[in-house]
Parts: structure tokens; sequence; C-alpha cells
């Protein structure tokens, strides 16, 4: 039944074409901070700050891609707790796989050193840092967007400033996960050495399941 | 995944209260509520009582703030209104939906086809979702509550917006679930919605919910029909049969006249033809209406 969630969630996502609105944004960010021949992991610290407000849009996308009697529908048949989850699966999910492609184009573009352009930064290694901060941030946007959107947050004036709000903040503030994969990053390009950000992950993930566990919890407290 | 249900969950509101917001009023409160395994239970009540806060109660849509609700059989649920703003296919939809369920995707494909075909609406099953009039959109809703034979189905005001043959036919299915041993809670602005096989009728004022207790004939007026059927000798009809009738007579010549409500006789002739050994139906010719 799960699968099933997940099936009908995606394909809500795929078909909505909302999914274009933030795709173009990731776009744009990677066009204007990632330029051929620059330093690889400058490069893939940009592309995972600029996935997690993308990832927090995707996560409200999907969270309010089906109008209230449609998840009525949905939520009497697998729980309406279940149903949410799936939604906001799906988007980090989605968020995943256009960051990790990002990465592919990144590690292909970029010089593969550090930002002194002579220590040699080895691509294997790179790659594996790169996908870390990527999943990093995407679990922090996925949170704030979930954070940030129904049931949590109902009126559409109040949720998209309290979004950019989060999705900056998460950015910013010592201490976040997010912040704390991409200066990794930074600081590996100074230092030219590959880090290791695994252990942003930890508290990524569990700053999503809290935040993802409050709002499937809320779906059936809060009025549609 | 079967129709039968004959041991369904059942589900119980005990002392529930439902508001909204932590000072809001109380839409519901102290509601105690036992639905049964194949009860068919009218709710009704003015505008803005709180008729739609129970169904999304029962349905599993709303949590009690306080109070609790025991049990969850499979339910499924049809909003007032569908607005079909979603990028599928009548057919897709309820393909998905199907298996949402809980159905294979070949068994939910198969079954949206079918029920779509039932409400008269086949020919929609390639039409996007948003190029539906209202009452496409709504036999969409209808269609994916059905197609899994839940066992409990809750409709609030499922028939607003649906043409006379499908309205039958949701009457049909309604009494076909509650048949096989599902539950059926509904809200419905026509008081003779399912009348004659509704098995209590609640009212909800001021947030309070009361069975209603006027004497109301067990089975009032409606089209009934009359079966003649014949089993083995010395056999009484399968008991199912004899629940679903409103009266049963044995005859001289020991065949059985059942007398049905019209949205049963289906369900009644399944039980006899289904019976083992099967009966044999001699006829079936529908009644002038009267009362009793």
């Amino acid at each position: 039944m799960t699968t099933a969630l997940l099936r009908y969630q995606a394909a809500l996502l795929v078909r909505s074409q909302r999914w274009l609105p933030p795709l173009i944004l990731y776009v744009a960010a990677l066009g204007i901070g990632v330029q051929g021949g620059q330093p690889v992991l400058d490069s893939l610290g940009w592309t995972a700050a600029a996935l997690l407000p993308v990832t927090a849009w995707l996560v409200r996308v999907c969270a309010t891609n089906e109008p209230a009697a449609a998840r009525g529908c949905a939520g009497a048949a697998a729980g309406p707790g279940r149903a949410h989850l799936a939604s906001l699966l799906v988007a980090l999910g989605a968020a995943v796989l256009l960051g990790a492609a990002a990465v592919g184009v990144v590690l292909a573009v970029s010089e593969p050193a550090g930002t002194d352009r002579r220590t040699p930064v080895p691509v294997g290694p790179a790659s594996g840092a790169g996908l870390s901060a990527v999943l990093a941030c995407a679990l922090v946007g996925a949170a704030v967007g979930a954070l940030t959107t129904w049931p949590v947050l109902r009126s559409r004036g109040r949720a998209v400033p309290a979004l950019l709000l989060g999705a900056l903040l998460a950015l910013v503030t010592t201490g976040s996960p997010a912040r704390a994969a991409v200066d990794a990053l930074v600081r590996g390009s100074q230092e030219g050495t590959v880090p290791a950000p695994l252990l942003p992950l930890a508290p990524a993930a569990l700053f999503m399941a809290a935040a993802t566990a409050l709002s499937c919890a809320l779906t059936t407290r809060r009025s549609s | 995944m079967g129709s039968g249900v004959r041991s369904g969950t059942r589900i119980r509101l005990d002392g529930v209260g439902r508001r909204y917001g932590l000072r809001g009023r109380w839409v519901l409160r102290g509601v105690d509520l036992d639905v049964a395994p194949g009860a068919l239970v009218r709710v009704e009540g003015a505008n803005g009582t709180g008729k739609s806060t129970l169904l999304r109660l029962l349905a599993g849509l709303d949590a009690p703030t306080e109070g609790r609700i025991v049990g969850r059989p499979r339910t499924a649920y049809v909003p007032e209104r569908f607005p079909a703003a979603l990028p599928f296919t009548a057919s897709g939809y309820l393909t998905h939906l199907g298996a949402v369920h809980g159905l294979t995707r070949a068994a939910a494909a198969r079954a949206a086809d079918e029920w779509l075909e039932r409400l008269g609406a086949a020919g929609h099953a390639r039409t996007p979702l948003s190029e539906l009039s209202k009452g496409g959109s709504q036999k969409v809703a209808v269609a994916q509550a059905l197609l899994a034979a839940p066992e409990l189905l809750v409709l609030d005001e499922a028939w607003t917006g649906l043409d006379a043959a499908s309205r039958e036919e949701l009457e049909r299915a309604v009494a076909e679930r509650t048949a096989d041993g599902a539950a059926a809670v509904f809200v419905d602005h026509d008081p003779r919605r399912l009348a004659g096989m509704t098995d209590a009728t609640y009212t909800v004022a001021d947030g309070a919910l009361t069975r209603r207790t006027a004497a109301e004939p067990a089975w009032p007026d409606g089209p009934r029909v009359a079966v003649e059927a014949r089993g083995p000798a010395g056999a009484r009809p399968p008991a199912e049969a004899v629940r679903l009738s409103v009266s049963v007579a044995e005859r001289a010549d020991g065949a059985f006249r059942l007398d049905v409500t019209g949205p049963r006789s289906d369900a009644v002739l399944r039980a006899l033809l289904g019976a083992r050994p099967p009966w044999h139906v001699v006829s079936v010719r529908p009644r002038e209406e009267g009362r009793r």
C-alpha cells in the first residue's frame, strides 16, 4: 500500500508540472554559481546550498498537489498521515535525484583542484563529499518545507515567507547541518583536502524525521 | 482481496469531541456511536451542525480532540464535492486509488473500468479529470470509494451532482456493500435516500448526536419487489435473503414469497441463487407502492 501511495504521489508530481518552477530556480542558481574550470569543491558547495530552498519548494508542491477533497479520498484509504508522508518522501526523492544529477554535471565541468588551483583534488572522494552534502541539504530543505506548508502552516500568505526565511536561516545559522556540510566543502577547497561531510547527515536526518513526524501528526488535527 | 467482509471490524466512537484550534468552539461533543458491520446509518442535521465533521471522524480524516475512536475498518470516503483538479484521466486516477486501497494494479485497473461502466461513465475512462463535468467528477469520486469493496463506506452527500441513473446505481451499490457485511454511514439532503434500508438515523444538533427515536416505519414507502423462489423440499430461504427482506411468506405450494425494497432486490436474488444448493427464482415482480 505504501508503494501505491508513493507511485500516486510521484505521478501527481510529474504530471502536475509544478516541479518546473523549482527546477528552473535550481538551474538558474547553478548557472550563476557554477562555471566551467572553477575549483570543484567550491562548486559542489554551491550545488548543495542551492538545493536546500529548491527542496523546500518541492515539498510545498507535493504537499499541496491534491485539492482537499482528493486528499480526503486517499487519506481515508491509507490514513492521512501516511498519505502525507508519501508526498514528503516523493519530494525528498525528487530533490536528491536533482542534486545527484547536478553533482555529476559539476564534476564534469569543474577543475579538480583546490582554491589555489594547484593542489589536486581527486574526483572520486570529491563526488562522495558532494553527494553527502547534497543529501544533508536536501534533508534540511525537506524539513523546512514540511514545517512551512500544510498542515503546519495553512495560509499561503504566511507559508511562503516562512519557507523563504526558514531556508535562509538553515543555510546561515551556525550549527545547522546544511551549513556545516557546505562549510566543510568550502574549507576543503581552501585547504586542498577532500572532506568527508558525513557528520552533518545524522542531525539533518534527525531534523527531517522530527519535522515529518510533527507534520504527519497534524494532518488529522487541523482543518483542511 | 475478496468482497467478503462478514467479519468486518466495527468502529466505535466513545465520548468523541472535536474542535478546531485550542480555543475554538466545540463542533461536536460527547458523541457515542457504534457502527456494526453491515449497518446502514443515516446522519441528519441542519447545515453547519457538524455532520461533515462527524463523517470525517468516521473516515479517519479528523482525529478526535477528546474521547476516542476504537476500530478501523478498511475505509473509503466520498467527499461532498470532488473538484477534479488532478492531472490524471478518470481511469488513471482510479487505478492509482484502487492500488492505494490495497488492490494490485491489474485488479485496480479492472475495477476502475467496471465501476465507470456501472455508473454510466465508461466513455469518460480516458478523459482527463479536468475536462469532466461536475457529475462526471462525482462519479469518479464514487467509483474510487467502491472499487476496492471497503468495510466502511462514508458518504458525504455523495449523491449530489449525480444523474438519476447513477444515483440509483449508487443506492444499489450501497445496498450490496451492506448486504455483504460492510457498514455505510451517509449524509444526504433527500429524505427518501435509501429509505427503508437504514438501520438507524442520527441527528446532529448543537454539537450533539442523538438517535432519532420518532416512530419510523422500519420499511417505509418506496418501490418494492416481490420475489418468488423455490428451494429444496422443506428448506427455509437462506438466512441472508431473509435478513434483507421486508417479509417472507411460505405459500401453500411450498414456494416462498419475499417482499424486498427495490435497492436490496439484487442482493436478495444473489443470496438465493448463490445458496448451496441454489434456490430457483420463480418470478420477480414490482409491487405497487403503498403502506403495509
